[in-house]
């Protein structure tokens, strides 16, 4: 064979395997979009339709009033902005300072305990969080639930943060202190301007998992009004089985936030997923 | 002394994980020894290890079958992951016109909720109107629909690939950064040595990245086993028990039977699990890199 066929052929099989990669992706959203933009009859028919006779947004309409879905929509809304918002303020704090934190054995046990805590379940936390939080009554409370994925998040995002401080010199902050700043000062000032990647990197990274934790919040939330739009999927679940035209809307609804997140963010994300390479 | 102001900016952080992570988790130890549930919470008392034989010589739902049911998800869901995921970093590795756009949509599927993805993947295996079936029936290859999820033959398969196609975009970046950090020279000697593609895969690429391999394979390994959410989407654990695993079987005991011992027990058992094939795992990496 000339090389040049074979380089020829060698870029037709790249090209056909990126095709199938890109199918296979993207075919679940596709259909599941689809299925929520069909008449509920439609849903059901044979011969299944690949693209909708008419498109309706008769699930959506059904999803929204019957089921008040924009509450929430809302409830999660409020509880992933503002605990990611915690989440990274704590994160970029401690991921500073222990960055810049000279002590190398107590550094070593710091980082130490930071790991270790994302390898525990978070299964094996749920049961005790509940029985305290029924104790002191902070059962179907959103902030508490708030607070408490603020902890689960922060030990991932304290690694990610630390990681991107390493990379800026602390000879910076020195030039900064000569210059008469005080510590709050110089990482305001100095610090933070060149680390806003990675504190994007970091909200977003927080927002996802916030955004799609389901289990502590089924646990922890009883009210129906109080419900994250995880929880309220769960609900959609009955013992008679699911309806399909509110369950493929609410998915839709469910699955935007965070694809827009990752959309806006993947350069960041991607950059602090390798960097601090803990978890999934 | 500036250190001493860096452990106070740490503190939120530490108080916050002592609280919700770590005293929660020694609670869950010691309620895995007591006669913790829900209908019985004024008497508690510890009970030794009755939680655990309870689990194990349980009549209804077979531990063993649990354990291997765990073991076989792991292992096809990792494997399929892992080769899929380096595959995809490889054909990302060179640059390409709109490789950022492109790998924008593989990658996506990382930001997804596990639970949602699992409803999704339901529906594409539906019994009836599902979309795997209606391809299927197209192409001839079956003449009925199929029950993937109610026929115990297929369910656990189905998982599985639903599991497969979430975990591909997280090894996708995982091991494309690596690539990226594998220097071009190299490439450049082994081609002067005469090597040809799939010798430098072999004996440049993969020796470079192995200690990304290593620990990612670790990571996603107890990401697995502690990742009840597909499964308790599609099947919560049947149809008879055939995609129970420990989490999903942790999940239900917690859930449906209000039995927070016996639940805090499974996790216990899970994390031994996982500490043991740690350590195992580990050792064996370790003991390769000494050969080398």
């Amino acid at each position: 064979m000339k090389p040049r066929t074979r380089r020829n052929i060698s870029t037709a099989v790249r090209v056909l395997l990126l095709a199938i990669y890109l199918i296979a992706a993207i075919l679940p959203l596709y259909w599941i979009f689809i299925t929520s933009v069909k008449s509920p009859q439609e849903i059901y028919a044979f011969p299944l339709k690949y693209w909708p006779e008419k498109i309706s947004f008769a699930s959506y309409e059904k999803l929204f009033s019957i089921s008040t879905f924009g509450l929430y929509f809302r409830n999660s809304l409020v509880i992933s902005l503002l605990s990611s918002l915690g989440a990274m303020v704590v994160a970029v704090m401690s991921g500073f300072a222990l960055s810049r934190y000279s002590h190398s054995r107590s550094k070593g046990i710091i980082e130490l305990v930071m790991y270790f805590s994302q390898t525990i379940p978070s299964f094996i936390i749920m049961v005790p969080i509940f029985s305290i939080f029924s104790k002191i009554h902070a059962v179907n409370n959103r902030a508490m639930l708030g607070i408490v994925y603020i902890a689960t998040v922060v030990a991932f995002c304290t690694i990610m943060g630390k990681s991107f401080f390493d990379r800026i010199p602390a000879s910076l902050e020195e030039a900064a202190k000569i210059d008469g700043c005080n510590l709050f000062q110089s990482i305001t000032k100095v610090v933070l301007p060149i680390t806003l990647p990675g504190m994007a990197a970091i909200f977003c990274f927080a927002f996802i998992n916030i955004w799609n934790e389901l289990f502590l919040a089924v646990m922890l939330l009883n009210s129906s009004s109080k419900m994250t739009v995880p929880v309220a999927l769960n609900s959609f679940i009955s013992k008679a089985g699911i309806s399909w035209d509110v369950m493929s809307a609410g998915i839709v609804v469910a699955l935007l936030p965070t694809m827009v997140v990752f959309g806006i963010g993947q350069k960041y994300i991607v950059a602090g997923l390798t960097e601090g390479s803990v978890k999934g | 002394m500036r250190n001493r102001w860096y452990l106070l900016m740490m503190a939120p952080g530490f108080i916050l994980l002592a609280l919700f992570l770590y005293i929660p988790l020694f609670m869950g130890v010691v309620m895995a020894f007591q006669n913790y549930n829900m209908f019985n919470l004024t008497d508690l008392h510890f009970i030794g290890l009755e939680n655990f034989t309870a689990i194990i010589t349980d009549k209804t739902i077979d531990f063993w079958q649990i354990l291997i049911n765990t073991a076989v998800w792991l292992f096809f869901s990792l494997l399929f992951q892992f080769v899929l995921g380096f595959g995809l970093a490889l054909l990302l590795k060179k640059p390409f016109a709109g490789r950022s756009i492109y790998s924008g949509f593989v990658f996506y599927a990382w930001a997804l909720s596990g639970f949602a993805i699992g409803l999704v993947w339901s529906w594409l295996f539906n019994g009836q109107v599902g979309l795997f079936n209606d391809i299927l029936m197209k192409l001839h290859l079956i003449d009925s629909p199929v029950g993937f999820l109610s026929n115990p033959k297929y369910a656990m398969v189905s998982v599985i690939i639903t599991n497969i196609w979430y975990g591909v975009p997280f090894f996708g970046i995982m091991l494309l950064a690596a690539l990226q950090s594998v220097p071009n020279e190299l490439y450049e000697a082994a081609v002067l040595d005469g090597c040809g593609p799939v010798k430098q895969l072999f004996s440049v690429t993969i020796p470079y990245i192995k200690p990304t391999i290593i620990s990612t394979i670790l990571l996603r390994t107890m990401w697995i086993i502690n990742f009840p959410d597909i499964i308790y989407a599609m099947t919560n654990g049947g149809p008879a028990n055939s995609t129970n695993i420990l989490a999903t079987q942790m999940i239900n005991k917690v859930y449906k039977q209000y039995d927070y011992g016996q639940g805090s027990a499974i996790g216990v058992i899970i994390m031994l699990l996982l500490l043991i094939y740690a350590v195992i795992y580990l050792k064996l990496t370790n003991a390769n890199e000494d050969n080398i």
